[in-house]
């Protein structure tokens, strides 16, 4: 099969950010996501929960709450400013300031045309939902303390604020405040400090549910403005409240990490006398919940340990099945990691620099399973920061090490490295057509840099030193108005492939510089494309664990994947719950393809038989043990290796040795902020 | 009468005097109560509180100057012990040059050596560190705690709103922990019971490893030497 030197990499100290709010389009099945540092992720829940797109953050953009209306998706943070995202070219279309001071929630009525949004300085405004933008409207009457939480009434006509110490009820049509519902206090020292109405929520039978800040879910009763029922859930505070779309089922999120489910149900067998009683709790979050969606079978949490997570509920799909799984989004869905195969150097992508790293080297020889001694570090080459407020979205590194190019949403640039790859010097004089990228790639002998631009066009700069200069523009004929999120470039020069979130693949011959061929559109979105250099063979990976291979010359799928598709894959390795972000080939054998997840890395023999549903699939261990000549027997054409956890990055060197760069999850945990203080018995 | 005890008082002592006045005063009461009060004319009396007040400042300056003496015999007999509690200076040494190495070494794991090129950014990176810093907060002993949010805001009203939202979730009275006391409780209540986590993984707590190595190296030379 293979032996292989591996380079373990554990220097990359990439750290996520908190998730901070989120929003759920029952529509379109995505969910928006927004992080503390103002970065945006739209995840797609029917295509296996894949991140399709990510918009980065820019400093100051303290996002606090998010919402979709129709198809558009609005955010609102403590800047003060309501923000309108332009999703097809990932960035923000327009920012709105609401002069109310820092915003703390936003919520849409459910006709959809009027935003409401609660600000610190006691004001809930108002304003009208137009074509291409929003205009303020008016202002409700003005309260004494700030607006932390909003909930319209689904029939449009009232709005419930949730301030500190209380609960207001507006009409929204007069803007007057009707009703007053006083919150209590927390016992003992929390009694001092005032509560506060982290979230609310408007039921369509005027009930109004709040979580507060003394870890109390209170069920009011809006007509009357009276206390029906109090719930103390935790010692600490709800954070978030979110309600299903039928009203039957309630979550709330806590400090503490769970998240505790209501559901209005009777507590007798006669449907009369329903109530809301609290019956789970999910606890699947180390550190405060913060966001929280409720879909039509699933629960949605994410707080300050980063980690998304959707716990579907058993009585609403099938127990055991794969749609009943936990499933954790923990490490992104796209490489941050890039690999330079000549020079063995690696560029990191953080939000606000890049590093730039020399890989050790060491000459020992061993068996399988061996460290072998380290005869040079790894050494730092280059810490780059950026430039502006803006957060880094792409970044390249020429596979010689000569050339780097990052990308922000309003600026590009590209630096010439020299003296073995320690000066860096700016390429001042770019082409006016690159101003910005989603997504860059090199060319593999570093003549050409490919960047992703608006409505999957990709542009061509030709590298020459000491400038650039723009060569051409490719375009596909589908006329698609999705961002490019992933661009390969073939080892002879010759094709360029590149993948949208429309689901399209699309291959450049880059000697003519137009589009050779489409790949048959598939109906889950592509996580990672390549070319194989010997076979010119591309292999495609999408987000539900389908592969596919297609030949380039003959521009119909090859024999391989036909066969792969008619027998089916393994079920064990369509379960896996984390997408293939990158697909490499062996120089040596152009039979091999090496693909990686989160958990694994895989070498596909494409030589060797494919596995039938019934044999292990997991069977390195066991090869092992068996004597040679059996081996053959009983091999197929999967070899999975978990040994190195958690995976970001595998990729193959020129030497013919791997690199695998990881980062354990126990290490960013460990970087988290505090969590709450749990006395738990003998400890 | 007067006379007499005018005469008297001239030549004795003070408390001679007041034993004598006393007397005298008792052998009055004793003899005599209606007669009048005697006679101390202005110049006895003067000479009488200046003495008097000159003894107090005697007494103060004295009790003052005792003290001093005092407190320098202490401070002398303090230098003296610790003198004495001083290892040799060649173990010292030893000592210093050990812990140094294992704090040398931890470093190295924690973030890898850099290039004269950007020894800037490095420096810019280390102030950056000092800066975040100042915003921590105390938990638990020399454990300390920031968020991992940004804290650059354009506004004042900015700055507030996050303060807010800082001081609710990790102010006072918000009864929090560490990340490292979170995973050793998972060590030891999971189902492979195992240490916490600094002594689990080995480039954790490097101070406080260097501090313990200190300690245990003081302790061994102190077993060596015979106690005196």
């Amino acid at each position: 099969m293979g032996e292989f030197k591996v380079h373990r990499v554990r220097f990359f100290d990439y750290m996520p950010t908190a998730i901070r709010a989120m929003a759920f389009n029952s529509r379109t099945e995505r969910l928006a996501l927004a992080r503390a540092d103002g970065a945006l992720e739209i995840f797609n829940f029917a295509d296996n929960y894949f991140q399709e797109k990510v918009i980065p953050g820019q400093d100051g953009r303290a996002v606090e709450a998010l919402c979709w209306v129709g198809q558009r998706l609005f955010s609102a943070g403590l800047n003060g400013e309501i923000t309108e995202y332009d999703l097809e070219n990932l960035r923000p279309r327009y920012t709105v300031e609401a002069y109310g001071g820092p915003i703390w929630t936003i919520s849409i009525n459910s006709q959809g045309t009027l935003l409401a949004v609660g600000c610190e300085d006691g004001t809930v405004k108002m304003f009208e939902i137009l074509e291409e933008r929003i205009q303020f409207q008016r202002n409700l009457d003005r309260q004494k303390g700030r607006i932390i939480s909003l909930s319209w009434h689904p029939s449009g006509t009232l709005i419930a604020a949730g301030m500190m110490d209380m609960i207001r009820i507006f009409d929204a049509e007069t803007g007057r405040a009707t009703h007053r519902l006083l919150v209590e206090r927390g016992v003992g020292a929390s009694k001092s400090r005032e509560v506060v109405v982290w979230s609310i929520v408007f039921l369509s039978d005027h009930t109004i549910v709040s979580g507060d800040s003394a870890g109390k879910v209170q069920i009011w009763d809006g007509v009357t403005g009276t206390l029906v029922r109090t719930h103390l859930v935790t010692k600490w505070d709800v954070l978030a409240l979110s309600v299903s779309k039928d009203e039957s089922s309630l979550v709330a999120g806590t400090s503490e990490g769970t998240v505790v489910q209501f559901q209005f149900i009777s507590s007798t067998v006669d449907q009369q006398d329903k109530e809301w009683v609290r019956t789970r709790t999910f606890k699947n979050h180390s550190h405060d919940v913060r966001a929280l969606a409720h879909t039509e079978t699933a629960v949605v949490s994410g707080g300050m340990d980063t980690q998304l997570v959707v716990r579907p509920l058993l009585d609403k799909v099938e127990k055991n099945t794969q749609e009943s799984a936990l499933r954790k989004m923990s490490l992104p869905h796209r490489s941050l990691v890039c690999c330079a195969k000549k020079a063995g150097l690696l560029l990191f992508q953080f939000p606000d620099h890049l590093e730039l790293w020399r890989l050790g080297e060491s000459d020992g020889h061993g068996k399988p399973g061996d460290s072998l001694p380290v005869k040079r570090k790894p050494e730092k080459l280059i810490q780059l920061k950026r430039k502006g407020e803006d957060h880094i979205c792409c970044s390249a590194l020429s596979p010689c090490g000569g050339w780097l190019a990052y990308s922000t949403v309003t600026s590009f640039r590209l630096y010439r490295l020299q003296n073995n790859n320690i000066s860096v010097t700016k390429v001042s004089k770019l082409p006016k057509d690159l101003r910005s990228a989603h997504q860059l790639c090199f060319s593999p002998d570093s003549s050409k840099l490919f960047a992703s631009s608006s409505h999957s066009s990709v542009i061509v700069v030709g590298l020459n030193q000491p400038e650039c200069k723009y060569l051409h523009t490719l375009k596909p004929k589908s006329g698609s108005r999705q961002p490019v999120h992933l661009l390969f470039a073939s080892e002879d020069g010759k094709w360029l492939a590149t993948a949208n979130a429309d689901c399209e693949i699309h291959v450049y011959n880059l000697d003519k510089l137009k589009l050779h061929c489409t790949v048959p559109v598939y109906s889950s979105c592509p996580t990672a494309i390549a070319i194989n250099p010997t076979t010119s063979n591309l292999v495609a990976v999408h987000a539900d664990q389908q592969i596919f291979e297609f030949s380039l010359v003959q521009k119909e799928y090859t024999e391989w994947s036909r066969k792969l598709q008619k027998q089916g894959l393994h079920s064990l390795w369509l379960e896996r719950d984390t997408p293939i972000t990158r697909v490499a080939f062996n120089p040596k054998n152009p039979a091999h393809i090496i693909l990686h997840d989160m958990f694994m890395f895989c070498i596909i023999d494409q030589s060797l038989p494919l596995p039938e549903a019934k044999t292990p699939f997991y069977n390195q261990m066991t090869l092992r043990s068996l004597p040679e000549p059996q081996r053959l027997v009983h091999s197929h054409a999967f070899k999975i290796c978990k040994n190195f956890q958690h995976l970001m990055c595998v990729s193959l060197l020129e030497d013919h040795s791997l690199v695998v760069v990881e980062r354990p999850l126990l290490n960013i945990t460990s970087q988290l902020p505090a969590p709450v203080r749990q006395k738990k018995f003998a400890t | 009468m007067a006379k007499k005890q005018r005469g008297k008082s001239a030549s004795s002592t003070k408390t001679a005097d007041i034993k004598q006045q006393t007397d005298h005063f008792s052998l009055m009461l004793e003899s005599s109560d209606d007669e009048g009060p005697e006679e101390v004319t202005f110049e006895d009396s003067k000479a009488e509180a200046l003495r008097s007040m000159k003894q107090a400042l005697d007494t103060a300056r004295r009790e003052k100057e005792q003290l001093k003496e005092k407190r320098r015999k202490r401070q002398e007999l303090f230098q003296e012990q610790k003198k004495r509690k001083l290892l040799p200076a060649d173990v010292l040494e030893e000592i210093d040059s050990a812990p140094s190495k294992m704090q040398k070494q931890c470093q190295e794991e924690a973030d890898e050596e850099q290039q004269e090129a950007e020894e800037d950014q490095q420096r810019k990176k280390k102030r950056k560190r000092s800066g975040k810093l100042a915003h921590a907060r105390n938990l638990k002993g020399n454990y300390t705690v920031q968020t991992a949010k940004e804290r650059d805001s354009a506004s004042f009203q900015q700055q507030a709103a996050e303060d807010f939202l800082q001081s609710r979730m990790y102010g006072p009275g918000s009864c929090r922990t560490t990340s490292n006391e979170l995973l050793s409780l998972q060590n030891k209540t999971g189902r492979n019971k195992s240490a916490a986590v600094q002594f689990v993984k080995k480039d954790w707590a490097c101070n406080e490893k260097a501090k313990a190595e200190k300690l245990k190296k003081r302790w061994v030379h102190k077993q060596q030497i015979p106690s005196c």
